[in-house]
């Protein structure tokens, strides 16, 4: 029954998010009794997502679908992009068979997701605390970013100079156009040594060497 | 453990005699069945889906959706929710079978119909539900009428389950499919005596609380030990011209569902 609370879950999940789309204009309309089937590689068993009444349902029924899609969880974020159903089917990341447009309208629903979720706290927790802990969460997240950057220099400094473990891009450069150097002089010294070869051989077939 | 005594066999056997039946562990005239389990729905009818929520922590929905993914229902379908109550099922088959498909909520016991109404009303679930109260043995319907019947948590409470089956059988269409979602027996003996303890010690206290109706979950846990088990469930499906009957067993077996097929 793993299936069946995964199903539950998701139906759940994905139902409360669309409730708080904030440009939710009948964004399901054009979905409305409309069912894409997903089979993804990492389950053993298909998800299909029905549109009724402006809700989605979550069951693994295949009776009833419109479009079947057969994928990864990686390829499925990657669909977030309309435009990249194309480039994924070419890839072979991807497999659709029926109605493409379905799978094109339920990408597009996702991605076109517009949550305020300051409103959405506030409601909650109230406007003041819901201020604060959004102010917290940028300065946390500058915090972070910086961090990381710094972190990232400090290591690339380590690790390059302290240690010599890892060298720079301009050695690299370096070391490969001396490479080619050695490659341009082998290929010059090698076309010398035939021409010699020729040469040698075709001192030994005339008529004095014979004598 | 202090389960009450389960009848034998033999007095099983006998206690469902061309006259009599059983009502829990009670041998009773085949009359009498149906006002004394109308009378326990009546009366847990108003907080019924409380306690099942409560009873198997919130469980019995993903047996439901069980039944539902095994259920093959299309958009155009035509569904018999039988013994539907408050109308679970009947709330995701009116999603699935769509505008062109019908779901019909059966149910004997008036005061179980009328929540299931309420509910589905509130819900927004109109356009395509009918209500029905029926007698599972006397289905009112013509022959060869649906895609998809559903009996969930109600053939134990049914008087006559063979000729109820029958009935079922004479109301799908030719390739339509029966589902019976029913609590049946166990698999393993540990879960079996945790579950005789929680049945007969824990359930009817907490019916006691919530529905202020103790005695009707004493009769639901003596119900369930006195319904026939996977197998002879499946043998009966058979006899009722039911074909390529199958049982899962959901959560150990403490809930099956029957599945068969008529060609």
């Amino acid at each position: 029954m793993h299936q069946q609370a995964l199903c539950a879950l998701l139906e759940t999940t994905i139902n409360k998010v669309l409730a708080l789309n904030v440009d939710d204009l009948g964004a399901l309309l054009p979905l409305e009794q409309k069912t894409l089937t997903v089979q993804l590689a990492e389950l053993a068993f298909p998800l299909s997502f029905s549109v009724d009444q402006q809700q989605i349902l979550v069951t693994s029924l295949t009776e009833r679908s419109d479009c079947q899609l057969t994928s990864s969880i990686a390829s499925l974020i990657a669909l977030q992009k309309e435009q990249q159903i194309t480039e994924l089917i070419k890839q072979d990341k991807l497999e659709l068979s029926g109605d493409i447009k379905v799978a094109q309208q339920f990408s597009a629903l996702f991605e076109n997701l517009a949550i305020d979720w300051q409103s959405e706290l506030a409601v909650h927790i109230g406007d003041i605390p819901t201020y604060k802990l959004s102010q917290f969460s940028l300065w946390l997240g500058d915090k972070v970013k910086f961090a990381t950057k710094q972190i990232s220099a400090d290591a690339s400094e380590w690790l390059v100079h302290e240690k010599r473990l890892v060298v720079t891009r301009s050695q690299i450069n370096s070391f490969n156009r001396q490479v080619t150097t050695i490659d341009d002089e082998v290929q010059s010294l090698q076309a010398r040594v035939e021409r010699l070869a020729d040469k040698l051989s075709a001192t030994a077939k005339s008529p004095t060497s014979q004598i | 453990m202090s389960s009450p005594e389960q009848p034998s066999l033999s007095n099983q056997q006998s206690a469902d005699s061309e006259k009599t039946t059983h009502f829990g562990y009670q041998t009773v005239d085949k009359g009498d069945k149906e006002s004394k389990v109308a009378g326990v729905f009546h009366s847990v009818a108003a907080q019924y889906d409380v306690m099942n929520d409560l009873m198997s922590f919130g469980i019995h929905r993903l047996w439901k959706r069980f039944t539902i993914d095994a259920s093959g229902v299309r958009p155009g379908n035509k569904v018999l929710d039988l013994a539907g109550g408050t109308g679970d099922l009947t709330a995701k088959f009116s999603k699935l079978v769509g505008r062109e498909g019908k779901v019909i909520l059966a149910d004997i016991n008036s005061s179980m119909l009328n929540v299931g109404r309420d509910k589905l009303r509130d819900k927004g679930l109109v356009q395509n539900i009918e209500y029905v109260q029926a007698n599972a043995q006397y289905l009112p319907f013509e022959d060869n009428t649906f895609d998809v019947i559903t009996i969930a948590f109600g053939l134990r409470n049914v008087t006559d389950k063979d000729m109820a089956l029958r009935s079922m059988y004479r109301v799908l269409k030719p390739g339509g499919r029966l589902l019976v979602l029913e609590f049946s027996k166990p698999e393993h003996d540990i879960i079996n005596k945790v579950y005789d303890f929680y049945s007969f010690n824990i359930l009817p206290k907490i019916g006691d609380i919530v529905a202020k109706d103790g005695e009707s979950y004493q009769y639901l846990a003596e119900s369930i030990r006195m319904h026939p088990d996977q197998e002879t469930l499946k043998g009966m499906m058979d006899d009722a011209g039911f074909e390529q009957t199958s049982y899962k067993n959901l959560t150990d077996g403490v809930v099956a569902l029957h599945k068969g097929y008529k060609f």
